[in-house]
C-alpha cells in the first residue's frame, strides 16, 4: 500500500484488481475541504483511462514494478515488438499500451520500460529526441514572412511543424511530449 | 538576458493589473484598506494550516503570532465598524498545502466586499471587473470575451456524474452511489462533504469548459462555512460560488453570514474539528475564542469575494505554472 501523497507519474496501481499506470497527477485543495490528489490512470492492456480523486491520507494498492531496457524492433500494426536487452527475448506489447508513441519511438532504439509480472506496462521516452527529416515540402518561393512554417515528416513517420529553412536530410530536435520542433541539429 | 526581460515584463504586467484593479474599485467608491498579515488571532479552520512565529519582548514576554491565510478576519472587523464597501490586495500564507503549478505557500489575494450585495450581484461585478481591468494583451483572451457559464453545483454534479445531490442527502447512500461511479473504495464513515469533494474534483472540475469563466453557485450546506443558507427548499445549499477559468479555481464568494449566533456556532464546530484533527500532531492550534463572533452583533448584509491574483496573472499572461509569474518562485 502506498499513501496518496507518494504517488507519482509512471507508477503502477492496482485498481479493482487490474493494473493501471499513473499518467497524470495533480494536487487539488477544494475551497473548504481536505487535500486531494487527482489522478489520471491508464490501463496498459485496454488503453482505458480513469479519473480518480483520492484524499491525501488515503492508501492505494501499488504494484511491484521492475524497470528494464528493451530495444524496439518493429510494430506489426497490432503489437510493438520489443527485445529484452538482457535475455534477447522478444516481447509483444499491444499498440494501446504505447498509444501515441508509434511515431515517436524509433526502431533499433533502446528504451527503459516498466514491467509488471513480466509484462511491459509503460515506456519512458526521453523528453527530447533527434530525428532525421525524411520528407520535407519545398518552401514556397517568395514566402519570406518571418516565422513562416511548414510540415516535415521524420524517419519515424512523425509530422512536425518546422521553420521553412529545414530541409530533407537534416536533423531536428523535437519535444516528444508536445511534438513541437525545438531546434536544428548540426552534426 | 532573455530571462531578465521576461522577469521585468512580469513585474511590469503585475503592476499594470494592480493599478487597473485599484482604479476599478476606487471609481466605484470602495475604500482600499491595509490589514495586518502578522496577527495574534486566527479563524479556526481545520482545512487550512497556518505559519506561526514567535513574538518576543523582554518586558511583555513572548506569544505566538500567525501569518494570515486571508485578510478576512480583519476586513470583517472594519465592515462591522461601518467602513462600507472595501477591498484589499494582500499577501497571504498557507502552510502544509501541496506544492505544484497552481500553489505557492506565499501568494497574493484580492478581497472585495460590497455592502447590500447578494452573491448573484457579485457574479456580474466580478465579470465586469475582470473584463475592465484586463491587461491590454489579454483583452482578446477567450476566458474574458466568451459568455460566462453560471450553473448550480447540483446541476453540474448531475450533468457530469449523474448523481443527484438533492436526493443523496444521506451520508451512507451518497457514499454508496459515489463508489458506484469511482473506482477507489471510500472509507466507511467518511463525511458527506469529503465524498462530495471527491465527486466534484473527479467528474466536474475535469469536465468543465476551459475557454470561459464558469461560476458554480449554491454549494451544499453540509460544507460548513460562513455563507448564508438558501431559503425554503434552497436551505440544503449555501449562497456561495466559486469561479473557474482555464481549469484554474480563481475566486470564491459568499453571501456573508450576519447572525452572531450562527457565527458562534460555526466557530464552535470548526474549533472542535480543528482540535480533533490536530491534537498531538504538533500543528498550529489557535486559542479557542478570539472574540471574533462578537463583531457580528451588528453586521451589515454584504457579499465578499476572494480572488487569487497570481492565478489571474497566470491566465492573463498564458502561463501554466505559478512560478512563471513570481519573481522569486518559492523553493525550499
Amino acid at each position: 500500500m502506498i499513501k496518496a501523497g507518494q504517488i507519482d507519474k509512471g507508477m503502477g496501481l492496482l485498481i479493482k484488481g487490474a493494473p493501471f499506470v499513473v499518467v497524470e497527477r495533480e494536487f487539488v485543495n477544494p475551497g473548504k475541504g481536505s487535500a486531494f490528489v487527482r489522478l489520471k490512470l491508464k490501463s496498459p492492456t485496454t488503453g482505458q483511462t480513469l479519473q480518480e480523486t483520492i484524499k491525501s491520507q488515503d492508501s492505494v494498492e501499488d504494484i511491484e514494478v521492475v524497470d528494464r531496457n528493451y530495444q524496439y524492433s518493429y510494430n506489426d500494426g497490432e503489437y510493438f515488438h520489443m527485445m529484452d536487452e538482457a535475455s534477447y527475448e522478444d516481447v509483444s506489447v499491444p499498440m494501446k499500451t504505447f498509444e501515441g508513441y508509434e511515431f515517436i519511438m524509433r526502431e533499433g532504439d533502446s528504451y527503459r520500460c516498466t514491467t509488471y509480472n513480466d509484462e511491459i506496462i509503460d515506456i519512458q521516452v526521453p523528453s527530447k529526441m533527434v530525428y532525421l527529416v525524411a520528407d520535407a515540402e519545398e518552401a514556397i518561393k517568395g514566402d519570406t514572412v518571418q516565422g513562416a512554417t511548414k510540415f516535415v515528416t521524420t524517419e519515424t513517420g512523425l509530422r512536425v511543424r518546422v521553420p521553412i529553412f529545414i530541409k530533407q536530410g537534416e536533423k531536428i530536435r523535437v519535444n516528444t511530449e508536445t511534438r513541437e520542433y525545438l531546434e536544428r541539429v548540426n552534426d | 538576458m532573455n530571462n531578465l526581460i521576461k522577469k521585468r515584463d512580469i513585474a511590469r504586467l503585475r503592476g499594470v493589473l494592480y493599478s487597473n484593479i485599484r482604479r476599478f474599485f476606487d471609481s466605484r467608491g470602495y475604500l482600499e484598506v491595509e490589514t495586518p498579515i502578522l496577527s495574534p488571532d486566527l479563524i479556526p479552520e481545520p482545512t487550512i494550516d497556518n505559519f506561526s512565529t514567535l513574538f518576543q519582548n523582554d518586558f511583555l514576554g513572548s506569544r505566538e503570532l500567525y501569518l494570515l491565510p486571508s485578510p478576512e478576519i480583519y476586513i470583517k472587523r472594519l465592515i462591522s465598524e461601518g467602513f462600507g464597501s472595501v477591498y484589499e490586495i494582500s499577501k497571504c500564507f498557507r502552510n502544509n498545502e501541496q506544492m505544484g503549478r497552481q500553489h505557492s505557500p506565499e501568494f497574493t489575494m484580492l478581497e472585495y466586499y460590497t455592502m447590500a450585495f447578494s452573491e448573484k450581484d457579485s457574479v456580474s461585478l466580478t465579470v465586469d471587473m475582470l473584463r475592465e481591468t484586463a491587461l491590454p494583451s489579454a483583452r482578446g483572451a477567450s476566458f474574458l470575451s466568451s459568455e460566462p457559464v453560471v450553473m448550480t453545483v447540483r446541476d453540474a454534479v448531475l450533468k457530469y456524474s449523474g448523481l443527484d445531490l438533492d436526493v443523496l442527502q444521506d451520508e451512507d447512500e451518497f457514499r454508496a452511489a459515489a463508489f458506484g461511479k469511482l473506482s477507489i473504495k471510500i472509507p466507511s464513515g467518511e463525511p458527506w462533504d469529503d465524498v462530495f469533494n471527491r465527486v466534484f474534483c473527479t467528474f466536474v472540475e475535469t469536465a468543465i469548459p476551459r475557454d470561459r469563466l464558469v461560476f458554480f453557485t449554491d454549494y451544499p450546506a453540509q460544507i460548513n462555512c460562513l455563507a448564508l443558507r438558501g431559503e425554503g427548499d434552497g436551505s440544503r445549499y449555501r449562497r456561495r460560488w466559486e469561479v473557474y477559468a482555464g481549469g484554474l479555481e480563481l475566486a470564491n464568494c459568499y453571501a456573508e453570514e450576519t447572525d452572531p449566533e450562527v457565527v458562534r456556532d460555526y466557530y464552535r464546530k470548526e474549533y472542535d474539528a480543528l482540535l480533533r484533527s490536530r491534537e498531538g500532531s504538533g500543528r498550529v492550534i489557535p486559542k479557542s475564542d478570539a472574540g471574533f463572533a462578537d463583531i457580528f452583533s451588528d453586521f451589515p448584509s454584504c457579499s465578499g469575494v476572494a480572488m487569487g491574483l497570481d492565478r489571474l496573472l497566470m491566465l492573463e499572461t498564458g502561463s501554466s505554472d505559478i512560478n512563471d509569474v513570481l519573481l522569486f518562485p518559492f523553493s525550499i
